[in-house]
């Protein structure tokens, strides 16, 4: 799940870290029953200060993603199959932005990047 | 919040070539602390100064709140300490290695030693002199785990050590500092390590802290600009000017200290920003000690 974890972008990595559950909590790979890996684990796991994973939990309990419960770890929160739509759609446009925030930085255009983007789901289609 | 190491003024003198001068550390308790610089730098230096090993030549030194020297033998006992060239006897076995490190520390905690011994996977049985150079190296972060210490102190603990091996020794480092408020102070020359685990970094080169902030305001701070038609003068900025260079078409400046909102300050000169790179902390590291070498123009 986090594989594409980068120390040396500029996102701080929480964010990454909170992005990544975001992405697995709205495509149904982590579960309203399933609590989230203790801080503990995924520092060791993930080689990141626990600092850093406290900061992504909390992060995403104020965004209402997921919810402590006291003593027994941090649970994915309870939401509709609407909701969890919408959080689809939202984390689809937010990958859409940064791609192209990404491309800005490097000076690709927004046309560049359309034809590059059609190519590639042509080739996927095909 | 308090400081679990602290300096005011270190100096420390080593021959005609070398000094430390002025060195004012703050090391807050509860941080994973990286300590940066290149070779000859004086980092392992401002360590054997931090555990009393050498006698600083003026200066103070606080470490857990207490002075250093003078009350070394209490600070030695919350300190967990791996140096740059580690020393255990190599006739001993891993096992006897660990009852003899353990002698000297009351809250030395023999289960959870047990515990990364078998997480590390080392044959206890095995004589030191028989063990890889992967082998020693989580030996060495076994014992000083296993003392619980409130502050570590890491001398380039992976050092020439591979990929897998250093994996397991940082894995295991953050696992402990996940269970409780340790401090920890990392020296180290492999920046993208530290990059993952520090919240604080501290620079030293030649003797001399250049800087010490969080890691996110050094990372976040520091930025490649691009800008067309500089101004030639410049007065005060809003930010800290580290490098300039002119290339065909425009010139480079690196700064620190940097916000978004400073762009205008560019604008109010007549000059535009072409492109704002973000640096990681190698090239932010790099960018630090070539400006700090460049002589003020």
């Amino acid at each position: 799940m986090f594989r594409q974890l980068d120390a040396r972008s500029p996102i701080p990595l929480y964010v990454q870290i909170a992005d990544r559950l975001r992405i697995a909590v709205a495509t149904g790979e982590l579960r309203p029953s399933l609590p989230l890996p203790s801080v503990r684990q995924l520092a060791a796991q993930l080689r990141v200060n626990p600092a850093t994973v406290v900061q992504a939990y909390r992060e995403l309990e104020q965004a209402g993603v997921v919810e402590s419960k006291q003593g027994a770890g941090t649970y994915v929160r309870e939401v509709g199959e609407g909701n969890r739509g919408a959080e689809r759609h939202r984390e689809a446009r937010r990958l859409v932005r940064r791609l192209l925030q990404e491309g800005a930085a490097l000076g690709v255009s927004p046309e560049e990047l359309d034809q590059a983007w059609r190519g590639e789901l042509k080739g996927r289609l095909a | 919040m308090t400081n679990a190491i602290e300096t005011w003024d270190l100096r420390y003198r080593a021959g005609k070539s070398f000094e430390l001068r002025d060195v004012a550390l703050k090391v807050r308790e509860g941080s994973i602390y990286g300590f940066l610089g290149p070779n000859g730098a004086g980092k392992t230096t401002t360590i054997k100064l931090l555990m009393g090993m050498l006698r600083a030549d003026g200066g103070q030194i606080a470490v857990l709140g207490r002075k250093v020297p003078s009350d070394m033998p209490r600070v030695l006992a919350q300190v967990g300490y791996v140096p740059e060239r580690p020393h255990l006897y190599p006739f001993l076995t891993v096992e006897q290695a660990i009852n003899f490190h353990a002698a000297f520390f009351a809250g030395f905690d023999r289960p959870y030693a047990d515990e990364l011994l078998g997480g590390f996977n080392l044959p206890g049985e095995h004589r030191l002199s028989a063990l890889s150079k992967g082998e020693m190296g989580k030996l060495h972060m076994l014992l000083v785990l296993a003392q619980r210490p409130r502050l570590l102190i890491l001398d380039e603990p992976t050092d020439g050590l591979d990929p897998v091996v250093r994996r397991d020794v940082l894995s295991a480092l953050l696992d402990f500092c996940s269970q409780g408020s340790t401090t920890v102070f990392i020296s180290s020359h492999l920046v993208h390590e530290l990059e993952r685990i520090c919240d604080w970094v501290g620079v030293l080169d030649r003797g001399r802290l250049l800087a010490e902030l969080p890691m996110h305001a050094f990372k976040s701070g520091i930025k490649r600009i691009r800008v067309e038609n500089p101004p030639s003068l410049i007065g005060d900025t809003p930010f800290v000017l580290v490098a300039r260079e002119t290339t065909t078409m425009d010139e480079i400046w690196v700064v620190r200290g940097w916000q978004a909102p400073m762009v205008q300050w560019f604008e109010g000169t007549g000059a535009r920003v072409k492109e704002i790179v973000d640096l990681d902390l190698e090239e932010g590291f790099v960018e630090l000690l070539r400006a700090a070498r460049v002589p003020a123009a």
